[in-house]
């Protein structure tokens, strides 16, 4: 049964399938959200039929605005970031380019898709249960999400859904981990060292070996989390608080203590969503540019510097949520450092381009697209990482633009340079060339034009995680920008028609693919 | 080659961006706000400069080494660049680091001053109280199960406390111009922010903790505080205000709202 | 046992290290700044269950799985015995009752791939049992 196959080249797919529905499906909810925004109180009859207690009338409330970019936030940050480039190419191309015949535990991976899968269903049940899904954000900050529905809609049963969904996650994650690891550490072809390599692997075997820590911690936090919930313990709610009226008999626990285990998972989790695109954009841009990746060595270093690094600077999360001041001096610093290896491999990039004989591929485009967006998305880095300068910017539309054009984006270009790349493998036929160039100019342009305008926003103050800016003076100064983004989201969806009839298309019409179409040296196209 | 005249065009279109006046800071009340705005030029003079010159060098290589039939000529390798840009780049970026740490020392790591005038801050789902010692400077004792929102004692002001008789709260934050202010910060339910853009200050207010923010005002005027950390469905309408008046009419202010303190 | 399922288990070590590591460490910092702490009093019989992980192993290294199972069923059940006395109200048994939850989970874990596989899963039951005076210590002594 293919369903449950154990094969690494099926359970690849699935991921990659399941990466694509998220993909869209988050989508589309931030395309509701961006109309919300700039139409806060236009009715519209569909919403009404999509969520008769959000929408009453028609009219969105509050709160589903907000369980929708809950939503959009988890589906994008776990289930296509975490997913694709990891889960779907790495289960897929692992083996392949290191003379593996699969991954080193296969039912463990079917297993890991699976519990992938459920986590997902599990998080979607939250749309439809009663309060409807949860209105904490993607980071759920206690005591909001750890006291019920007293705090709001969709703080009861359906937060309760959302972290069963984390921690569901977690173990699949973790399971997937392991697996990745073993092959690697395991499962090379005879005489094949870890730095003969292809960047890609050191991209999933960095990242596995990140997720192995990371989630080991996410997911305590989340059964700490639910405990607060379900069973009265007060680790992360202090005493005294009086909610909607009502006192809550807990005490002593710490918001901030959730923080800090979120925030131990959650940075790190920026690189799980990135490392692989790494390694895809080296190996894209060696091959188009006809050249071996400039410093080899050095690009494998920068990725574990990345990954080690990644682990201490949590803290630049939290300049201003009361901790320390003393440790957000220490996680500045620690936080510009870990700069250094990102930027070192953007040079490294520029250097595989230079001298070369640059063969401009559907896939070429989305990999230097991929760099120009990395360098936008990176260098405002320098700011929030300062937490004096962070104080300003902080929960602001500055750090929305920062973390989507460097962590969304620029991740997703990295699939689409994947799937462009690797699909004559996968399916023995191309993308198709023209489509994919297209599609790559309206998203690029799409790309900068919704995020590089949010940095604006920012400036002027305007808070994220609101539903609608009416109630203030300093934010009418935005609307003209924030409608301004809004239509050039809906330009940005528009398009992605083309990536997606270009992809269905393909798999059964597309062009048929000799076995090594781009003169690649890497295993899994000289391999018979 | 489409794709390299893409990129100088974009990079050029974001550069543009930060020269038009309309979305930008708005002015700087403070000396801090002054010192923020002139070390976030500084950041900003950096990025632009690192922005450019990568998105430009992205550029010109793509232009320079399309595919003409050229022979392949680069390297795949040279320890020296390497050892290179991997020093210059740790340079700029801890540079920076280390140039930045005085604005956030002179907020949070600067004792109290004894002349402040202390101000508690009571954020709870969805408004904002503040507390005025009155003047005996002493703020009263609380206590929850004295709360009532309705009888105009939020903060649950102890009625047996005499330190608390003369006690005053409000829904908006009035502080004299020019005179140091310590604002104590305390949530009652979930997380909330304290955000005064005109300041350049934000703090999260946490419930179980006290956190104290501290400010000098130089220029009078009304100023918005909107909630900046996401706390529920009236988030968006957790707003407050605060007004920095002149030492006449804060007094006189005082004076005023002094008189009318009643306490349940 | 293959380099691969001891490589696997290695890595399900570190990863199960990591998880009580996290909960260690939220534990210290939630005992130092709660003011509620009480340390949980443990009947005295649990810290005679150090003794099971330990005696599992060796059994495994003589060759006895069988009793090797049921000696690591008996920790389990034991286990779940020390959990049902442990109140959730309380700060410092909450986060025992997490911690021994945890490593049930783990020991069932444990012995149900000690029956399946026999010693080849010995290597993760080494640590499951070490994890266990770890847990019994850190109550004991620090708590």
């Amino acid at each position: 049964m293919t369903l449950f196959s154990t094969d690494h080249k099926v359970i690849g797919k699935q991921y990659i399938g399941l990466a694509l529905f998220s993909v869209f499906l988050g989508m589309l909810l931030s395309l509701v959200m961006r109309f919300h925004l700039v139409h806060p109180d236009t009715k519209v009859r569909l919403f009404q039929m999509l969520w008769p207690e959000g929408a009453p009338g028609g009219q969105m409330t509050p709160e589903l605005y907000l369980s929708l970019m809950t939503m959009h936030g988890t589906i994008m940050v776990f289930f296509v970031l975490t997913t694709a480039p990891q889960s779907g190419f790495g289960n897929y191309f692992l083996p392949l380019q290191i003379g593996a015949h699969d991954m080193a535990f296969p039912v463990l991976n079917m297993l890991s898709f699976w519990t992938t899968a459920l986590s997902l269903g599990t998080l979607l049940l939250a749309f439809v249960v009663e309060g409807g899904a949860p209105l904490s954000g993607w980071t759920a900050y206690p005591p909001l999400s750890g006291l019920g529905k007293i705090t709001g809609p969709g703080q009861g049963l359906g937060q309760d859904l959302w972290i069963l969904s984390i921690a569901l996650f977690c173990v699949a994650s973790l399971m997937g981990a392991i697996n990745i690891i073993v092959t690697v550490i395991e499962l090379r072809a005879p005489g094949m060292g870890y730095f003969d390599m292809p960047l890609t692997c050191w991209g999933w075997f960095v990242t596995a070996l990140i997720s192995l820590f990371a989630f080991a911690v996410l997911l305590p936090g989340g059964v700490l989390l639910l405990l607060d919930r379900v069973a009265g313990t007060s680790f992360f709610i202090p005493g005294g608080l009086i909610v909607n009226d009502q006192v809550q008999g807990r005490s002593g626990g710490s918001p901030l203590l959730f923080q800090h285990l979120f925030w131990f998972f959650g940075h790190p989790e920026v690189y799980i969503a990135i490392l692989p695109g790494m390694g895809v954009i080296s190996t894209v841009l060696s091959v188009f540019s006809g050249k071996k990746v400039f410093g080899y060595k050095a690009m494998t270093v920068a990725m574990l510097a990345i990954g080690g690094l990644g682990f201490v600077v949590w803290g630049h999360h939290m300049f201003i949520s009361g901790m320390s001041p003393y440790s957000s001096i220490a996680f500045s610093v620690l936080t510009m450092a870990v700069g250094v290896p990102s930027a070192v491999k953007t040079f490294n990039w520029l250097a595989t381009l230079w001298g070369g004989r640059l063969r401009f591929t559907a896939a070429m485009h989305y990999a230097l697209g991929f760099v120009s967006l990395f360098i936008t998305g990176g260098i405002t880095g320098l700011v929030l990482g300062q937490p004096g300068l962070d104080i300003y910017f902080h929960d602001t539309y500055f750090v929305v633009a920062h973390f989507h054009l460097i962590m969304g984006v620029a991740a997703v270009f990295a699939i689409w340079a994947a799937l462009h790349y690797w699909f004559p493998k996968m399916y023995g036929r191309f993308l198709n060339e023209r489509l994919g160039k297209i599609h790559f100019f309206l998203t690029f342009v799409g790309v900068y034009a919704v995020f590089v305008p949010l940095h604006f926003a920012g400036f002027v103050g305007n808070p994220r995680r609101y539903p609608d800016f009416k109630e203030y003076e300093f934010l009418k100064s935005v609307t003209g920008l924030h409608m301004g983004v809004t239509h050039a989201a809906y330009f940005l969806a528009a398009v992605q028609l083309i990536f997606l009839f270009n992809y269905f298309w393909s798999k059964r019409r597309g062009a048929v693919a000799p076995g090594n179409p781009w003169g690649a040296t890497t295993r899994e196209w000289t391999d018979d | 080659m489409a794709i390299a005249i893409l990129i100088a065009a974009l990079a050029g279109a974001t550069l543009a961006l930060f020269f038009q006046p309309r979305w930008w800071f708005p002015e700087a009340i403070s000396a801090h706000a002054r010192a923020y705005d002139a070390h976030f030029l500084v950041t900003l003079c950096v990025i632009g400069c690192i922005f450019v010159f990568a998105q430009g060098l992205l550029a010109w290589v793509i232009f320079r080494y399309r595919d003409r039939g050229q022979a392949v000529t680069g390297s795949d390798g040279n320890n020296t660049l390497e050892i290179a840009w991997t020093s210059a780049t740790a340079v700029i970026f801890l540079g920076l680091a280390l140039a930045g740490q005085g604005i956030w020392a002179g907020v949070h790591l600067e004792g109290s001053d004894p002349r402040a005038l202390k101000v508690e801050v009571l954020a709870k789902q969805f408004a904002w109280s503040y507390r005025y010692a009155g003047a005996d400077g002493a703020f009263g004792r609380v206590d929850v199960k004295q709360i009532d929102d309705a009888g105009g004692n939020s903060f649950g002001i102890d009625a047996k406390d005499p330190k608390g008789k003369d006690d005053l709260t409000a829904a908006v934050l009035r502080v004299p111009v020019g005179r140091p202010v310590e604002l104590h910060l305390k949530s009652r339910d979930v997380i909330h922010n304290f955000f005064v853009r005109e300041l350049r200050l934000k703090q999260d207010v946490v419930p179980g903790m006290t956190i104290p923010l501290r400010f000098t005002a130089t220029k009078t005027g009304t100023y918005e505080v909107p909630c900046s950390e996401l706390c529920g469905l009236g988030h968006h309408q957790m707003r407050s205000s605060l007004v920095v008046m002149t030492e006449e009419d804060y007094a006189a202010w005082l004076a005023e709202a002094q008189q009318k303190v009643v306490l349940p | 046992m293959t380099n691969v399922s001891r490589t696997g288990q290695t890595l399900l070590v570190v990863a199960s290290s990591m998880l009580f590591a996290a909960v260690t460490s939220a534990m210290v910092v939630r005992r130092g700044i709660g003011g509620d702490w009480v340390a949980p009093e443990l009947p005295v019989w649990v810290w005679a269950t150090a003794v099971l992980g330990p005696l599992a192993s060796w059994l495994i290294l003589r060759g006895w799985l069988r009793g090797a199972v049921i000696a690591g069923a008996l920790l389990v059940g034991l286990q779940v015995l020390v959990l049902a006395e442990l109140r959730m109200g309380v700060i410092g048994e909450a986060f025992l009752s997490v911690l021994v939850a945890a490593h049930a989970l783990h020991a069932a874990a444990g012995v149900a791939a000690l029956a399946r596989w026999g010693e080849r899963a010995g290597l993760f039951w080494h640590f499951v049992g070490a994890l266990w005076i770890y847990v019994l210590f850190l109550f004991g002594v620090w708590a």
